[in-house]
């Protein structure tokens, strides 16, 4: 955490002292590092120990920090909000780690089952390969090009390109998802300042947060996710812009069918249609150049915020206008959309 | 606090519910199961009850079955789990039938389908059909890449082949064939929102098409939306169908010879399709005489209107 906000006070044009409020995303620090309040120990990384809270909502609880700050903004309840995601996933077992996640899903409903998360997005992959056609074959060029694009980002746990017919060779967690299909457990803190008083070349230009039912047995379709859908409509509105002039986009490809499941709600791809994007790459448009959830790494609540700096600096350097970061908790029941805008 | 009186109360009333015959919608196999799970491969699907409910449970898979989507399941009570105390937890788990699977397609509606060779009076038909019944019915426009031909009623839509490239790329095309013919390079399809416009006009979407559109149609909404009806020329023998087709190509004279004769060649395909593809047929009627088959039409389409 401590890292995290030096470097974003560093890039920033107030000071320390400024920051008149903190929110702290974080999903797992109790259950799994014995540490709730983190609130209070994050603001008290700062010399003055400005009023703190923390947002949980699962993957989301990054993007949920964001939309809380907003409000906070645009009530004037506070004028500069740091927003610090983080987690630390890596001192725990795997099998804490993953009763951790599932608490994500519905307690009564689909854990009892024995379900894990990867076995979630398993009957996901399942029912949209049986619906449109998908191939495993089709579904390796996801996560090989995400891999592909964390080479370039030196902020990314795994900097290594990986073929795609490894991807499916590589051992079966949920089938038909493989390890390599899964995004990882990583250690991560991610910082950014908003504020209404400083200003800065990029704008937050629409956060827009939607629901969905928790569990996947209380939703009409598992192929699509209502809440992506609404977001979505919801951020162009707020944004006031259309699809098309966006430039980057960083999805939620928490597994590799996430990704493909976003773009289609999103409406960049007709259903059943999303792999096109990746069989062909869009020269206007740039997807998970970090190298996602899946090759960057999934340190859960840090997430959110990870993502939103990631457009930011894929902003400042292609000096497009629009970009997107989509971020979800769960298996989509939560949904927040960033628009940032470059103003330069 | 998980043993409170109404935790208790619901998740009795939730096995009570649980207890029902389902169908597979999803299936996974979880290699690594939770603590407190057995270690081995844990197969869970999402079911379909039988009282249009979802849910999640655990599979049990016989030996001899491969798990599929649109499996049958029964309930069972199963061993689920031994917590840390050594309680046993006993939860309701679903097994595999040896049935044949069943479509798990969102159902929309229903469609009437007529699959004939052409010259049998699909078209001649499905415009009695929508003068009868007229409040219930209404066609599907075809779209094609063929010119425009005198004598060709309004049920075609013509766009150009990149129209149609671009259309099918984008998965707004839900059945598409191209007819084999000498002359040209002809694609016909049908678009999912003319059917889906139909649908919210509360009437019955009635689909003129040959065997590829047919199988297309039935892949996408799904067979069980299909009313399939297949029309044949009357006589007993494929000679005999083939002659009657030919009779009536010849007679209508919308086509040169050379399209009669292409047309004629992809009707002994049709006609073999019929026997071969049996099940994508619900009835398959001989066009002998043109009162009786509409008849026979409309009494089925009051029977879906009704349903």
């Amino acid at each position: 955490m401590d890292e995290s906000i030096e470097a974003a006070l560093k890039n920033a044009p107030c000071s320390a002292l400024d920051i008149d409020y903190v929110i702290v995303a974080n999903m797992l620090a109790e259950r799994v590092n014995g540490q709730a309040q983190l609130g209070a120990l994050a603001a008290s990384l700062l010399p003055h120990h400005p009023p703190a809270l923390r947002a949980e909502a699962a993957c989301a609880s990054g993007s949920v920090a964001l939309h809380t700050a907003c409000a906070l903004l645009e009530s004037g309840r506070a004028e500069t909000v740091l927003v610090i995601g983080v987690e630390k996933m890596t001192d725990a077992s795997t099998e804490a780690i993953s009763a951790g996640l599932m608490a994500a899903s519905d307690a009564e409903k689909e854990a009892p089952t024995g379900l894990t998360f990867p076995g979630i997005f398993g009957l996901i992959t399942n029912r949209y390969m049986h619906e449109y056609g998908l191939t495993r074959d089709e579904l390796n060029l996801v996560s090989a090009m995400h891999h592909k694009n964390a080479v370039e980002n030196p902020f990314a746990q795994f900097r290594t390109a990986i073929p795609a017919e490894k991807i499916s060779k590589s051992p079966l967690v949920a089938d038909p998802l493989c390890l390599l299909d899964c995004s990882p457990i990583s250690d991560g803190a991610a910082a950014c300042i908003l504020s209404t008083k400083f200003e800065s070349p990029i704008k937050l230009a629409a956060s827009a947060l939607t629901t969905d039912a928790l569990s996947l047995t209380d939703r009409a379709t598992i192929t699509s996710f209502s809440a992506t859908k609404d977001a979505m409509e919801r951020a162009l509105a707020e944004a006031e812009i259309t699809r098309d002039m966006i430039s980057h986009i960083e999805l939620h490809d928490c597994f590799s069918t996430a990704a493909l499941i976003a773009l289609e709600d999103m409406g960049y791809a007709t259903p059943g249609h999303g792999i096109s994007l990746y069989k062909e790459e869009n020269p206007n448009r740039t997807l998970n150049k970090s190298g996602g959830l899946k090759a960057c790494g999934h340190p859960v609540a840090a997430t959110g915020v990870k993502q939103v700096l990631d457009i930011a600096k894929q902003l400042t350097a292609s000096k497009k206008q629009y970009g997107l970061a989509h971020n979800f908790g769960g298996a989509g029941a939560t949904c927040c959309i960033t628009v940032l805008e470059n103003t330069l | 606090m998980t043993n409170t009186p109404s935790i208790t109360a619901r998740a009795q009333k939730s096995r009570v519910h649980k207890t029902q015959d389902g169908v597979i919608l999803s299936f996974t196999t979880v290699r690594h199961p939770p603590e407190g799970f057995s270690p081995a491969p844990r197969a869970i699907g999402l079911i379909e009850l039988q009282d249009g409910s979802k849910v999640m449970g655990s599979l049990i898979v016989p030996s001899e079955l491969t798990l599929a989507i649109g499996m049958r399941v029964k309930p069972r009570m199963r061993l689920e789990r031994i917590n840390a105390e050594g309680l046993r937890i006993y939860d309701i788990g679903y097994e595999l039938l040896a049935e044949k699977p069943v479509s798990t397609e969102k159902f929309n509606g229903y469609i009437l389908a007529l699959t004939g060779p052409s010259g049998v009076g699909k078209s001649t038909i499905s415009k009695l059909l929508a003068h009868k019944v007229s409040d219930y019915v209404e066609k599907v426009p075809i779209l094609t890449t063929r010119a425009a031909k005198e004598g060709d009623g309004d049920e075609y839509l013509y766009i150009s082949q990149e129209e149609f490239s671009a259309l099918k790329k984008k998965g707004e095309i839900v059945a598409a064939t191209q007819i084999p013919s000498k002359t040209e390079k002809r694609w016909y399809g049908y678009r999912s929102k003319d059917i889906e416009a139909i649908w919210q006009h509360g009437k019955l979407p009635v689909v003129i098409t040959e065997m590829h559109l047919l199988q297309g149609l039935s892949e996408h909404f799904g067979r069980r939306s299909i009313l399939s009806c297949g029309l044949l020329p009357p006589g007993k023998s494929k000679r005999a169908r083939l002659s009657a087709l030919l009779h009536r190509l010849r007679t209508r004279g919308r086509d040169t010879e050379e399209h009669i004769k292409d047309r004629i060649k992809n009707a002994e395909a049709d006609l073999d399709f019929f026997r071969e593809r049996k099940e994508l047929f619900d009835h398959l009627i001989v066009n002998e005489d043109l009162e009786t088959v509409t008849t026979t039409l409309s009494g089925h389409v009051l029977e879906l209107v009704k349903a």
